[in-house]
């Protein structure tokens, strides 16, 4: 294990059994990984293959069959590590009668905020959400968006070295999801480790610094995202006010250079951003 | 020693706070707390078939059975709803997911329910109380007049009753919280709890029965042994209409004795009910 790492999975295998024969079903076998501090580590994969098993074996909520974990040096399940954790599950689903406000202080006094910091604590987790004005509005009126705000500003408002998001965007609109994405950043800034768990590939490439992408159950890649993206053996090369003659001599020119011209295209920008340039405000902001 | 506590301690009551405001908002609570007090209230004009009895005797078993069998429907399904809800909706996800332990998260829900039923059987036991003091008054006036014997009432044993009905509803409580830990559906939870409450009631007889072992072959002998030792003897929290209306009919010690016993069958099945929670994958 290194001692870079926010968290460190050896060998972890999960076998769950099924029916009433109690036939084993593997949804994680033998992965290992670590995840290095202060850094935005995407966890990918398609739905079955593992993702959330893992995560709620690393957070202690299900006991693994076999391997080890340690977060921030403590072994998993501890209280001491879950203190250093803060934790967004896929869905939130938080009591409804209590205001938004009322939520995050409680998770505050759970997680063992001292009573002179709680109050200042609890309006930065807000503010940090963009939750401050609608706090005081209980659950059970806020939007999936809000939720899933109201969900990050109790997961970070013990100040937790390492925070843990599963499918934070899930049911969110583009513009909610450029919030989270923005928070996810500002956590980064802070220095804060961000495991995120997403299906929105567009996001995770944008917010993470690092990528592990699982099936069935086994870890298939690991590396930074920009290593595992490049094509080394392809460039692009982007010309503004390029004419038809000017096209044809740089197409000679690189011929000449023993290049291989394949395609010339304009470059597009993606339909998330276009949303995000046409629909500037948040409905529930 | 209680300042290494103290965090888990507090933890523990912002867990019981938030499961005792849950439950008080829940309309089974409301509608079981209205049902049992149209109960109580509902043996004063019931006292003419007493059947025999002294009316007070009639309207203290009327609101004194009203309060154990809504309390223990109310103890046996809050308990196993509010846990099934708990894991059902996720939210255990992001409680569990904080430096809270498994048995703090017990506890928290037994002590917040335990105060919801707190609440019941002190409403329930005022009204009653309220209405045995007040027909007592009417009876003592009445005896005077006829040159009778007034019957006796002890306010002070209603309230003691209600102290044991509260104890008993806790073991309840314990007990349905034990099993809902292994189950795996709250509709089982609850069939199992009732059986198993049925069972605490009838407790007395496997005792009985032990008493004559020349009777019993040795399997049943020995499943007598077990369940009088696994189950908790309910019936000994039933000495209601004694201590209201009889206080000298109790035994010395019977009240202790009871919470005593009580008492231990409590903490030991919320032991188990933490050593299953722990191993239940959320």
């Amino acid at each position: 294990m290194s001692a870079n790492s926010a968290i460190s999975v050896q060998g972890l295998t999960k076998d769950f059994r099924v029916g009433i024969r109690g036939l084993k079903l593997r949804a994680v076998d033998n992965l290992c990984l670590e995840i290095p501090r202060g850094q935005v580590f995407g966890l990918l994969g398609p739905n079955g293959c593992g993702k959330s098993t893992t995560l709620k074996i690393i957070l202690g909520l299900v006991a693994p069959t076999s391997g080890k974990i340690s977060i921030l040096g403590y072994p998993s399940a501890t209280s001491s590590a879950r203190q250093r954790t803060g934790f967004l599950p896929e869905a939130p689903y938080f009591h409804k009668f209590l205001t938004g406000r009322e939520l995050v202080r409680y998770c505050a006094r759970l997680s063992g905020v001292a009573p002179s910091q709680l109050d200042s604590a609890v309006e930065e987790a807000l503010a940090l959400a963009s939750m401050s004005e609608a706090g005081n509005r209980t659950i059970a009126t806020y939007s999936k968006g809000m939720l899933q705000r109201i969900g990050f500003a109790q997961a970070i408002v013990h100040d937790p070295e390492l925070v843990i998001l599963d499918e934070p965007t899930a049911g969110v609109d583009p513009v909610g999801s450029a919030a989270i994405g923005k928070m996810i950043h500002s956590m980064r800034d802070k220095g804060k480790t961000v495991v995120l768990c997403s299906h929105l590939l567009g996001q995770v490439e944008q917010v993470c610094d690092r990528i592990a992408i699982m099936d069935r159950g086994r870890l298939v890649l690991e590396g930074r995202v920009d290593e595992v993206l490049a094509r080394r053996d392809k460039h692009v090369i982007t010309v503004e006010h390029l004419t038809p003659a000017a096209q044809a001599a740089a197409e000679a020119a690189l011929q000449a250079q023993g290049a291989h011209v394949t395609s010339i295209t304009h470059p597009r920008r993606s339909l998330e951003d276009l949303f995000r340039e046409l629909v500037t405000g948040s409905r529930d902001a | 020693m209680l300042k290494s506590m103290k965090p888990s301690l507090l933890r523990i009551f912002w867990l019981a706070r938030l499961t005792f405001l849950e439950a008080v908002r829940q309309r089974f609570f409301a509608f079981l707390i209205v049902l049992g007090a149209a109960m109580v209230l509902s043996s004063f004009a019931f006292r003419f078939l007493d059947f025999g009895h002294g009316e007070l005797k009639f309207i203290a078993d009327f609101g004194f059975g009203g309060l154990f069998f809504f309390g223990s429907i109310l103890a046996l399904v809050m308990t196993a709803q509010l846990l099934f809800a708990e894991i059902d909706n996720r939210t255990a996800l992001t409680l569990l997911a904080k430096p809270v332990s498994r048995t703090e998260f017990l506890l928290g829900k037994f002590a917040g329910i335990w105060i919801v039923l707190g609440l019941f059987v002190f409403v329930l036991s005022t009204l009653l109380g309220v209405m045995l003091w007040g027909r007592w008054q009417e009876l003592v006036i009445l005896a005077e007049q006829t040159a009778k014997v007034a019957p006796q009432f002890s306010l002070e044993g209603v309230f003691s009753h209600a102290l044991l009905q509260w104890f008993r509803l806790g073991v309840v409580t314990s007990m349905v919280l034990l099993i809902s830990t292994i189950a795996r559906t709250f509709l089982f939870a609850v069939v199992v709890g009732a059986m198993t409450i049925v069972a605490g009631q009838l407790q007395w007889l496997a005792q009985e029965a032990l008493f004559k072992p020349a009777e019993l072959n040795p399997f049943s002998h020995a499943l007598l042994w077990l369940a009088s030792r696994l189950l908790p003897n309910l019936q000994q929290f039933n000495i209601g209409d004694a201590l209201a209306l009889d206080p000298s009919a109790v035994a010395t010690g019977a009240v202790s004795a009871a919470i005593l016993s009580g008492g231990f069958y409590l903490i030991a099945y919320l032991f188990l009910a933490s050593l299953t929670f722990q191993r239940r994958e959320i």
